[in-house]
């Protein structure tokens, strides 16, 4: 046994000779130098011979024509520097230099060789020409091609003696397409449509549909979300949270729309900068808020402010032009050609923004804006129309009252005349009903008014208007009610206790003289009476024993006699002489004040917290009946008394309010509702919550070269201006030098970038990986595409097509080459391991948002919503605050629907994010991320097995299955299993789901206690129809199915 | 050749390619990283095959204190420190140096010499707090670093430092790279653990990035083991199943599995057979390790009463010597509560209450077992705290601020030299006068103890050969290897 491995390994090494012979193997191909050789300098030689010029060495630039002509001639071997260096064993001279510790491999300094023996020809780094659009190849597969991007991979695979794969069986495409645009999994009825769909453009048409529905949306708009590092926290520091769900709502409805990738790159980048901006524009540009800001105590502002600049910078670069530009920070790139002058004046661009370096830990910071719901604004317009509709009916029903209001009147106008009349020779009276200021008008005549301190706010009184008081809000009536203890006088008005309540609602009282003066306090429901002149030692104070109710109209009047003894006071509360406590009764000196009559508070303190109407002072004592008059009075006594021949036109129409407001029970209902319908609208025209925008200062801000990329180290003598790179095409005239411009110049169509780097982000979510595979590196350090007339083509269409995202998108789903079959025979695997020729279809495990969503999708728990505030799921306890700032934030699970939203909204913690997800490689959204990891992990099984989420979808799939498919087990097992997967079992299967079934319906029928518990998991309601050992061994049927190879990729 | 024999064979090749991948070359070695699905977990090799050179450790534990350990109180100090006290800084001793937004504003910085006994400790006699009796009684086991410093001076930036070698967000952690350089020997445990214990003081955030795998791929993110019945989220089977159940269902599921895989030839699929059942053997393999009713009586009382409260960064201390014993290579303890800007003096000794006897006891278990030489055991923050006082000094009570000038690691075991003193701060513990570590030197030293050159375990990204050390010079501290 011991020979044999070593034998075998031997053989293997041989085939691996092989194999690796032909996944970089160069045939007879011409060397390329962008290709082949432009990796091997970039990676070992560029660090010390490339852009940098602070480390250039021997003066030697390896990336560009001339360095490269200098070194490497065009003489041959023997003739070249460069080559001799590469060989040497000198130490001295041998490049690269062992203390760099860059080794060349035997492969890449075959590469060399061969190029310089070919005659050492520099080309210019691909991604920075711009694309030409290339000639659609002529192929021998001319059959198979469907659009011209088969014809392009057809031309590469043809080359490397590969052939393409059958088309995928439909099922399995249709699961395919359904995820890659949709990110949900096809229903039973989709799957059964199609397969009986045999006409011509079957594909086609499932295509349009995908691309027309609202999720398409919400699958584009959570790629994006990696991108522009999403987040509903902040990041650093307490990591609190924050509200950019709006923004996401609107990338959403910007797919949804297909706004064109260049409107949406404007609005993204700077959409506040656009003439006349629309707040969904504001909201766009919240793009360039979602990275993480700080609230820590000791933070050094300008060192944040700087640090979100650049992390501005990068995304930007990184995501519109595969540019690592962030390593020109500190010093000139070392592979690219940009230097680190240019890397500030595209920083520059960027830090005009108003935005602090010091933020929040609670809410969204500044520069923010309201937004509103798209949705509210519909609704708010069919409120408006039955509003109109209420408010015609009462006038409908305005027209019929005639008699009746005459009945009533009369009959009132003899009962109210019959009533004891209310003192009318009050001193001073505020009904406040007419005021809408800050004055308030004296009921007698020629008397002056008083005004409002701190901001009015008018209510609905007990008598039409009222006044609310607060810390902040009271009325100074002046120099009224200047009493002494020896007069008799009376004062008070209807109160309405509110929260804060313990107060003085009417006061004439210095507080700084020991409280001299009268007032009406409240405290704690009951009502005291203070009459001072020196606190507490000379005054008189009465409380009523009996406690009031907050919440609630209370009519309190204030009887005094001028004797200077507690007993010359009476309270009256809602016309009731009260029984008081004594608490003090030595008055023998003035009461009287400079200070003016206040409602709402003493001077300056005791404010009362509630609302005061109808208030009154008499210079004398009132009888009881008095008082029980003014309780009663209301403000239409004094027209019903009114003589009927005497009344004006409008004294009636007064009445005639009055009776509709109070005795027409149909005007009743309809003013009623009429106000509700107001307040609806009201609520519905508020905004939803805030968006964090971006906003430019007026004064622009002065940007300079930081030296080593550090905040305090400005070099004052380098100022620079908002620009652009120089090896790439220059920013148009006629645009701003601002963001606006910066934006308008990615999408110009002459940037050799742009249409490049969004087409191959656009295929490698339908291919797994890019045509480029580094999609956020386009420079000399990233990966050569496999296919550049293929991504040059995709390029110059989008831009062609008005950089038409749906229709891009329509053509890579619609090819051949996606139609294919992702089954790989050994053979195939052996010569594309990676399937880099495209010759199969893509095939990758679905990322953790749909594997989530497949689960919610086929048990039927999907809560399909479009946008909103993130949820927040299942998570288990704890996760939160074992990490969070003094232990003291704590995860609060959403219930109900929120349990079942997609998994794009699940709310994003970034100290912390949902495991679920992270474990299924979900970035944490710090940082702009272009390409998820994706890893197959045995803590991924322990989610989808045991998380409860799972297993509730399991019991609801199984409870479904059971519902929807009644004619016998196999019949439910497999459409639980198409449901979950798209296809259907194959009999060998569905014979060990069979058994599987059959194992563990045993198992709970001996034990239904088991059932119960597993059936417990998960907040819906389980169906009680089903019995327990049924329910709970289909339950394990489905768990399994969801855990399948089949479920868990899409292929 | 069947698919499945076909399979075997490349997983052969792909353990032969990982042994042997410097022989064959980078970009062989590039195309077989796209290309491998092995999980990081159960897998012996790691990207770089073997280490670079002959390990001295096979694991390592950090004990990190999280908020900033006061070094001054702790471990750094000189009889000179008491006639400071009360003084205002110097100029000269601040040289311009920027603090935090907390203290700048302060009109005076009256210096605050600790308010504890200092003993003399070991054969060298070196000065250890009488708030950590127990670690003065390992000073002759362990190396005393008191010139590690950092360019940070708050939280976030600087425990995101040293945990992934930037202040910005968005690398890997040290304990990813170790799981992706060199895997793990055990396949039944993931290769990073980390665990978290609260302590009483001001507990300043943890963020999931400081054991995160930024852009390596995420199976190398650290994995958190927690107290309760769940020791590994989602670890436990869900009510009414146990594991008669689950070996049942995985049959069926790698029996429809590799039905699957001989029709699509998906490596993938074969793999993820593996990790459903590594994941069952962690089912068993995870609760073996933290229960700990296997250990004996004298081992709780080694560890103090504190060993026996699940939760607890003594407890935690225990499995980690469990996590060494069962081959797991890098072990990160996280224990809170160190953020002492005001009421030092009592926070502190809570604090140290907590910590003093748990890490001691660690290293005298690890090394009664013969682990110790092979363990390196590091303990220290993100950074130290100031000479002066934050706040009011008076009589008995004083805050400080972070400084991050300088502050004190201690390391142990896996090669590194025991019973030294490393580095040396001026009298006011502000600034370094010999031999200073920087944290990326720090780093780079721990990766050395396992045999690997911190310059060359790199990963392409966005253009760059990153590493944990990143662009700024590092090196291996050389005096503290034994």
């Amino acid at each position: 046994m011991k020979t044999f491995p070593c034998m075998r390994a031997l053989f293997i090494l041989a085939v691996l000779k092989l194999a690796l012979g032909c996944s970089i193997s160069l045939g007879n191909d011409l060397i390329q130098f962008n290709r082949d050789v432009r990796p091997i300098l970039s990676n070992n030689c560029f660090q010390c011979h490339g852009p940098d010029e602070q480390h250039r060495e021997a003066e030697l630039r390896l990336d560009g024509q001339e360095g490269i002509e200098a070194a490497f001639g065009s003489a041959g071997l023997a003739e070249s520097e460069g080559w001799k260096r590469i060989i040497s064993s000198d130490s001295d001279l041998q490049m690269p230099p062992p203390e760099s510790h860059k080794e060349l491999s035997t492969t890449e300094i075959n590469i060399l060789k061969r190029w310089i023996e070919q005659g050492g020809r520099w080309q210019d780094h691909w991604s920075f020409v711009a694309p030409q659009r290339p000639t659609i190849p002529q192929t021998s597969l001319d059959k198979w091609v469907i659009n011209p991007i088969d014809a392009f991979v057809a031309n590469r695979m043809e080359s490397r003696g590969l052939s393409p794969s059958p088309p995928a069986e439909r099922a399995r495409w249709l699961r395919r397409v359904t995820f890659d645009l949709t990110g949900l999994p096809p229903t039973v009825e989709q799957i059964d449509d199609f397969l009986n769909d045999r006409s011509m453009d079957a594909y086609e048409r499932v295509v349009d549909r995908l691309l027309e529905s609202d999720h398409f949306g919400e699958r584009m708009a959570l790629a994006w979300m990696d991108a522009a590092r999403f987040g509903d926290t902040s990041v650093y520091h307490a990591d609190g949270p924050r509200d950019m769900w709006p923004w996401r709502d609107w990338v959403i409805r910007a797919y949804n729309n297909n706004l064109p990738f260049d409107r949406f790159t404007i609005e993204q980048i700077a959409g506040d900068l656009l003439p006349d901006s629309t707040i969904d524009q504001k909201v766009a540009a919240g793009f360039n808020r979602n990275h993480g800001t700080t609230d820590e105590g000791g933070a050094i502002a300008e060192e944040y402010r700087v640090e979100y600049i650049v992390d501005r910078v990068k995304t930007t670069s990184t995501v519109w032009m595969g540019l690592t530009m962030e390593c020109a920070q500190c010093h000139d790139h070392k592979y690219d050609p940009i230097s680190q002058q240019e890397y500030y004046q595209f920083f520059a661009f960027f830090n005009q923004s108003t935005d602090k370096g010091m933020q929040t830990r609670n809410g969204n910071a500044e520069p923010r804006i309201d937004v509103f719901d798209p949705l509210n604004r519909f609704k708010q317009r069919a409120v408006q129309r039955q509003l109109e509709s209420v408010k015609s009916e009462r006038e409908a029903h305005l027209t019929t009252i005639g008699s009746d209001f005459q009945n009533w009147l009369q009959q009132r106008s003899r009962e109210v005349d019959a009533r004891p009349r209310a003192p009318d020779d009050f001193l001073a009276r505020f009904t406040l009903d007419h005021e809408s200021g800050k004055q308030v008008d004296n009921e007698v005549i020629g008397s002056p008014g008083g005004r409002v301190e701190g901001e009015p706010k008018w209510i609905v009184g007990k008598l039409n208007q009222a006044f609310r008081c607060d810390d902040k809000t009271y009325l100074n009536l002046g120099k009224l009610a200047d009493f002494e203890r020896t007069d008799a006088f009376s004062y008070g008005a209807w109160l309405y206790a509110g929260d804060k309540v313990n107060g003085a609602p009417i006061a004439r009282m210095d507080d700084g003289n020991s409280h001299r003066g009268f007032d009406l306090y409240w405290y704690d429901g009951h009502v005291s009476v203070h009459l001072v002149h020196q606190w507490p030692e000379n005054a008189i104070k009465v409380t009523t024993t009996e406690k009031f109710v907050k919440d609630k109209w209370q009519h309190v009047m204030v009887s005094y006699d001028g004797s200077s003894l507690a007993k010359g006071i009476t309270i009256f509360v809602n016309g009731e002489n009260q029984p008081v406590e004594i608490n003090h009764d030595k008055l023998q000196s003035s009461i009287r004040t400079d200070k003016p009559l206040l409602v709402g508070r003493r001077q300056p303190g005791s404010p009362f917290g509630g609302a005061v109407d109808d208030i009154r002072v008499y210079g004398r004592k009132l009888e009881t009946s008095e008082v029980r008059a003014i309780r009663d009075f209301d403000p239409v006594f004094p027209l019903l008394r009114i003589a009927a021949d005497e009344r004006t036109e409008d004294q009636v129409a007064q009445i005639r309010e009055y009776y509709l407001k109070h005795h027409d029970a149909v005007a009743i209902r309809l003013a009623k509702r009429i106000d509700e319908l107001i307040q609806e609208e009201k609520k519905l025209a508020a905004p939803v919550s805030t968006v964090m925008t971006m906003q430019d200062a007026a004064q622009p801000r002065m940007t300079y070269v930081l030296n080593r990329g550090s905040y305090d180290a400005p070099q004052k003598d380098q100022p620079v201006q908002p620009g652009v790179l120089q090896a790439l095409p220059p920013i148009p005239d006629d645009v701003p030098a601002n963001r606006l411009g910066l934006a308008k110049w990615l999408v110009s169509g002459e940037h050799p970038l742009t249409a490049r780097v969004a087409v191959n982000r656009y295929w490698s979510l339908f291919f797994g990986e890019g045509v480029v595979g580094t999609l956020g590196d386009f420079g000399s350090q990233g990966d050569w595409p496999t296919h550049p007339a293929l991504l040059d083509w995709l390029a110059d269409e989008f831009v062609a097509s008005g950089w038409d995202v749906k229709y891009l998108i329509r053509q890579i789903v619609t090819s051949a080459t996606y139609r294919q079959s992702s089954r790989a025979t050994v053979e195939a695997r052996s010569l594309d391991p990676e399937n880099r020729w495209f010759g199969r279809g893509p095939r990758f495990r679905l990322q953790g948002e749909f594997i989530r969503d497949n689960a919610l999708a086929a048990s039927g728990l999907l809560v399909s919503q479009i946008g909103g505030p993130s949820t927040k799921p299942y998570q288990p306890d704890g996760l939160w605050n074992e990490v969070s700032l003094s232990g003291n934030v704590r995860f609060k699970q959403d219930q109900g629907g929120k349990l079942y939203r997609r998994s794009m909204y699940i709310y994003w913690k970034r100290s912390s994010p949902m495991p679920v997800m992270t474990i299924f490689d979900a970035p944490t959204r710090e940082k702009c991320v272009m390409r998820r990891s994706r890893t197959n992990t045995p803590l991924q099984a322990l989610v989808t097995m045991n998380g409860p989420q799972f297993v509730e979808a399991a019991r609801k799939l199984a409870d479904r299955s059971i519902r929807e498919a009644k004619d016998s087990t196999a019949e439910q097992i497999t459409y639980g299993y198409r449901l979950a997967t798209g296809c259907r079992p194959t009999a060998d299967t569905l014979s060990v789901l069979l058994q599987a079934y059959e194992d563990e319906l045993a198992v709970f029928n001996d034990s239904p206690e088991r059932a119960e518990q597993l059936l417990a998991i998960g907040d819906s309601k389980r169906n009680p129809t089903i019995a327990l050992p049924r329910h709970a061994a289909m339950t394990m049927v489905m768990s399994l199915i969801l855990n399948l190879d089949e479920t868990l990729t899409r292929g | 050749m069947n698919p499945i024999e076909q399979y075997q064979l490349q997983l052969t090749r792909r353990s032969l390619l990982a042994n042997g991948s410097r022989a064959l070359g980078a970009a062989a070695l590039a195309s077989l990283s796209q290309g491998s699905s092995l999980p990081a977990a159960g897998s012996v090799g790691g990207a770089l095959g073997a280490p670079h050179f002959a390990p001295r450790a096979k694991s390592v534990i950090y004990l990190f204190f999280s908020g900033g350990p006061s070094h001054i109180d702790m471990f750094d100090f000189k009889p000179a420190i008491r006639k400071v006290h009360g003084t205002e800084l110097p100029d000269s001793i601040r040289n311009g140096q920027r603090i935090t937004g907390m203290t700048s504003g302060q009109k005076s910085f009256p210096c605050v010499a600790p308010m504890f006994q200092f003993k003399r400790y070991g054969d060298h006699g070196t000065y250890v707090s009488e708030l950590l009796p127990h670690v003065g009684g390992i000073a002759d086991e362990i190396a005393i670093v008191k010139s590690v410093n950092t360019e940070a001076i708050n939280h976030d930036p600087a425990i995101t430092y040293i945990n992934t070698g930037t202040q910005q967000v968005g690398k890997p952690s040290m304990g990813a790279w170790v799981s992706y350089g060199l895997g793990s020997p055990n396949a039944n445990l993931p290769s990073y653990l980390v665990m978290i214990s609260k302590g009483r003081g001001q507990s300043q955030a943890l963020y999931s990035r400081l054991w995160g795998s930024g852009f390596l791929p995420s199976k190398h993110q650290g994995v958190k083991l927690r107290k309760g019945k769940d020791p590994v989220l989602y670890l436990r089977n869900p009510e009414g199943i146990d594991s008669g159940m689950r070996r049942r269902m995985l049959d069926r599921l790698s029996k429809i599995n590799a039905d699957h895989y001989r029709e699509f030839g998906d490596p993938e699929t074969e793999a993820r057979i593996a990790q459903y059942e590594m994941a069952f053997r962690m089912q068993t393999s995870v609760p073996d390790l933290t229960d700990l009713s296997d250990e004996p009586e004298h081992l709780f009382d080694l560890y103090g009463a504190d060993s026996r409260k699940p939760g607890s960064f003594a407890r935690n201390c225990m499995i980690a010597r469990r996590l060494v014993e069962r081959g797991v290579p890098f072990i990160q303890l996280f224990h809170r509560g160190w953020d002492q800007h005001g009421n030092l003096p009592n926070l502190i000794r809570k604090q140290c209450e907590d910590v003093d006897q748990p890490a001691a006891a660690l290293v005298r278990d690890l090394k009664q077992r013969g682990l110790l030489n092979q363990t390196v055991v590091v303990c220290g923050g993100e950074f130290g705290r100031t000479i002066y006082s934050q706040g009011k000094l008076t009589e008995n009570n004083h805050g400080r601020d972070h400084h991050g000038r300088c502050f004190t690691t201690w390391l142990a075991g896996g090669g590194i030299r025991p019973g030294i003193e490393h580095g040396e701060t001026d009298d006011y513990c502000y600034n370094i006068v010999r031999d200073p570590v920087h944290i990326r030197d720090l780093n780079a030293t721990i990766l050395h103890q396992l045999g690997v050159d911190h310059n060359r375990l790199t990963f392409r990204y966005q253009g760059l050969d990153q590493r944990l050390t990143g662009v700024e010079p590092a090196r291996v501290v050389s005096a503290l290897l034994s």
